[in-house]
């Protein structure tokens, strides 16, 4: 009967699957035009040992707006994420941005969500977007761990807080954290290890096949070499990534803290940077710039403050939830490695397939800037998104002080 | 919240009386409507909450109605075999309480659809016509008191999905005498269904149509040419548009809802072709124009049935939808309080979702009485919700 088909027409057209939603195109998405970062590199040996964070961030600022085509006069917001600096680098980094030739008229903001910041600061401008305050900005993050890593970064807690059982969690470094994580849930050594070893394996391989190539963006800087002598050099590539590392040579590592932890299963201590230009799919079409994905969605979560770690094995699940995804319609996770512990502790939780976790390795191979690695990892997974073919990517980190916080992003 | 139940009747349209602040009329149908009687409610707005005064049954369906504007007790209903129904309140109906009363027949029966008629509306601008629109793809216009069509139009057969350059120029356009529709008569009333046709509550020979083959048609019923403006709703897609509504402030505004659960608002003056996507205009005749889409709504997550332009302020709008929801929005597109790109995205425009329906929410309409805000909505959970927005 043609009544009834006729609805039934009607209504199948819509029994559209939480992926097609979420891949489907709307004017008033929020979409990434560039997302690019700079080497990580050790911190105290790597190349930029002697690079101020402001320097950095010009760097990769200045080689976004190049590649992306974007007239930085048309900027609404420049929110940057950094942990270290005092003040977050609110008065350096924007400097950073005149520098790079962003003029006076597009404002500043400095950001900080522990490690999260880099992502926070691309949530800052896409929530700024999705509002209709501005059409288009950058989100960014960078750190300086050379330079701002150390006691300065953390002023002594009052007495109060000291006294108040549940505040004065918050004095626990990220190390105890980690061997909390790995006690509370039976993490071996071993395990970790080999979570530690496929990590440098990954970024080894994909470094020698060019894969971080299309994400990297050089900066020239100058090194001081032992002599004193100040050096240009052009950095390019992570230099943290230790070749022929086995979960046999990573044993040998004498545990960091109490346990299992080691330097070896742990994250690096790096510099660098990343930065992504958003905007109002109307807003790029109109201008004429080049649409590479689509940021979907951002969640932060609160996790205990002495399993800091587990925060995305609780913040993955938010962000998909709100999206009526589930975790196999995610073809790519890019979760922070800041101690194999915590990354294999969520990983495990959530029931990943491992082949899908961090494809390029992690921060264990090439390092946490911690300011940055919200913004680095959205370059990592949309270049990978992109050679692979494939669509939908989360990118993931625990966040000191007890959080974690998740993103969904999509390849265009 | 008011509420009335049509016991085992559907709700598909509601409408508030012109004449009186407290009389609505429901139409409805058995068994969602796909098969079986109809019937037309009459109800009061009383102190004691909302009371049937009579109703009136018919051997089909009843998709739409629409009150008569110079008699205050005289209805149209659009029906499912194809006719159009004059009832006229004197003559009672049926009463509520023992099921009999006055004769339950209509005044006029026009019967020249072929197919559900799906809509009705009289001309508010002009008062003396009124006009149907069927799935027999046609579109007429009626007076009460002749029980023959006054004037019959259809669009161009072959201009469903991609209109050939070469042949709309020289399709003729249909503008028959009612008793010579055989000629051009394609029984195409699979191809293009014409869901609603409007009358500009503006200019009395203006009217606007919304057909299953995704686009939004603008007639001029003095013009030879009627077919004026012909815009695809969806761009290169075919989408149903289900349902439009005629702006009561900005005489050259319009909203659409359809099978893509957006709510798209069209300006018909500003044309401009860039505006839509570019492979159409090409497949477009001259005539044809594209009318410039100033503002996308989504929110509903499923086609929306019915829209209506509040009658108190240029920018409200209410929404049906199948997704059991109706929802009340604000359209900044005219607005120079807001940035123009406020105009987009779910959630900004929103103001009201109405969510007491458990079905499919079909018919919908303002009140023109009293304090602002108020509507009712009916629907397949067979009752009629009357609620402040």
């Amino acid at each position: 009967m043609e009544r009834l088909s006729k609805i039934a027409t009607q209504l199948e057209q819509n029994c559209t699957s939480a992926v097609d939603k979420v891949l489907a195109k709307h004017p008033d998405d929020v979409v990434i035009c560039g997302a690019y970062r700079t080497a990580l590199t050790r911190g105290g040996k790597g190349g930029f040992k002697d690079t101020d964070s402001a320097d950095l961030l010009a760097g990769i600022l200045s080689g976004l707006i190049e590649k992306t085509g974007v007239d930085p006069k048309v900027l609404g917001d420049v929110c940057v994420g950094n942990v270290l600096k005092p003040g977050s680098g609110v008065t350096e980094h924007r400097a950073a941005q005149l520098a790079a030739g962003i003029p006076y008229s597009v404002p500043f903001v400095a950001i900080n969500r522990q490690c999260s910041s880099g992502l926070m600061a691309i949530n800052h401008i896409y929530s700024e977007i999705r509002t209709g305050e501005i059409d288009i900005g950058i989100g960014a993050g960078v750190e300086s761990m050379s330079n701002d890593y150390g006691p300065q970064a953390n002023a002594p807690f009052s007495a109060k807080m000291s006294a108040n059982p549940e505040a004065s969690k918050c004095t626990i470094p990220m190390g105890f954290t980690s061997e909390n994580v790995a006690a509370k849930y039976n993490l071996s050594r071993e395990a970790q290890d080999t979570f530690a070893a496929s990590s440098f394996n990954k970024a080894a391989k994909a470094q020698d096949a060019g894969f971080f190539k299309e994400e990297i963006i050089p900066i020239k800087t100058t090194i001081t070499d032992k002599d004193g002598n100040d050096i240009e050099i052009i950095v390019d590539s992570d230099d943290g990534i230790r070749r022929g590392t086995t979960v046999e040579s990573l044993a040998k590592i004498r545990p960091a803290f109490k346990g299992s932890t080691t330097a070896g299963n742990a994250s690096q201590i790096s510099d660098g940077a990343g930065a992504v230009l958003l905007a109002r799919r109307s807003t790029a079409e109109k201008l004429g710039l080049p649409i590479v994905g689509k940021f979907v969605r951002c969640r932060t979560v609160g996790v205990p403050v002495e399993l800091m770690g587990v925060g995305p094995a609780y913040a993955i699940p938010a962000v998909l939830d709100d999206l009526g995804l589930r975790t196999d319609d995610i073809d790519i996770y890019e979760i922070n490695e800041a101690f194999a512990s915590q990354a294999l502790f969520s990983c495990q939780h959530l029931r990943l397939d491992m082949k899908k976790v961090n494809p390029k390795g992690g921060a264990i191979a090439f390092g946490h800037p911690l300011g940055a690695t919200g913004a680095r990892q959205v370059s990592t997974l949309l270049t990978e998104l992109k050679r692979t073919g494939k669509k939908i990517g989360v990118t993931s980190m625990c966040i000191g002080t007890g959080m974690g916080a998740a993103s969904v992003i999509v390849a265009e | 919240m008011l509420s009335f139940r049509t016991t085992d009747y559907s709700g598909y349209a509601t409408a508030y009386s012109p004449f009186f602040d407290s009389t609505i009329a429901v139409a409805t149908a058995a068994n969602y409507g796909l098969v079986g009687n109809g019937r037309l409610y009459i109800v009061d707005l009383t102190p004691e909450g909302i009371r049937e005064r009579c109703h009136f049954d018919t051997q089909d369906g009843l998709f739409d109605l629409a009150w008569s504007e110079t008699h205050e007790n005289q209805i149209i209903t659009a029906n499912g075999d194809g006719s159009i129904k004059l009832f006229d309140l004197a003559a009672q109906g049926h009463l509520p309480t023992d099921g009999r009363g006055g004769p339950s027949f209509p005044l006029v029966n026009f019967t020249e659809h072929t197919k559900e008629v799906f809509s009705v509306n009289w001309n508010l601008a002009e008062r003396t016509t009124f006009v149907s629109a069927s799935w027999d793809s046609s579109i007429k216009i009626w007076s009460p008191t002749r029980p023959q069509s006054l004037l019959t139009f259809r669009r161009p057969v072959d201009s469903s999905a991609n209109l050939d350059p070469t042949a709309t120029g020289s399709v003729p356009l249909i503008q028959t005498p009612s008793n010579n529709i055989t000629i051009n008569s394609h029984d195409s009333g699979s191809s293009d269904c014409v869901f609603s046709a409007k009358f500009s509550p503006h200019a009395p020979s203006i009217l606007a149509s919304a057909h299953s083959n995704g686009r939004l048609s603008i007639w001029d019923i003095r013009s030879p040419q009627a077919l004026v403006m012909d815009i695809p709703v969806n761009g290169n897609n075919t989408g149903e548009v289900l349902t439009l509504d005629w702006n009561k402030y900005r005489p050259t505004v319009l909203a659409t809802g359809g099978v893509d659960r957006a709510i798209k608002i069209w300006d018909i003056r500003n044309l401009n072709p860039a505006s839509a996507s570019a492979p159409v205009s090409q497949t477009l005749s001259p005539r044809a124009k594209l009318g410039n889409c100033i503002n996308v709504i989504y929110g509903h997550e499923l086609p929306v049935r019915n829209v209506s332009w509040s009658p108190h302020s240029s920018s409200k709008l209410l929404s049906v939808s199948y997704d059991m929801t109706a929802r009340v929005w604000e359209d900044r597109a005219d607005s120079t309080r807001y940035a123009p790109h406020m105009a987009m995205g779910a959630g900004n425009g929103a103001v009201t979702t109405f969510d007491a329906h458990t079905e499919f929410v079909v018919g919908c309409d303002w009140s023109l009485w009293g304090q602002e805000g108020w509507c009712a909505t009916t629907g397949w959970d067979e009752m009629l919700y009357v609620w402040q927005a």
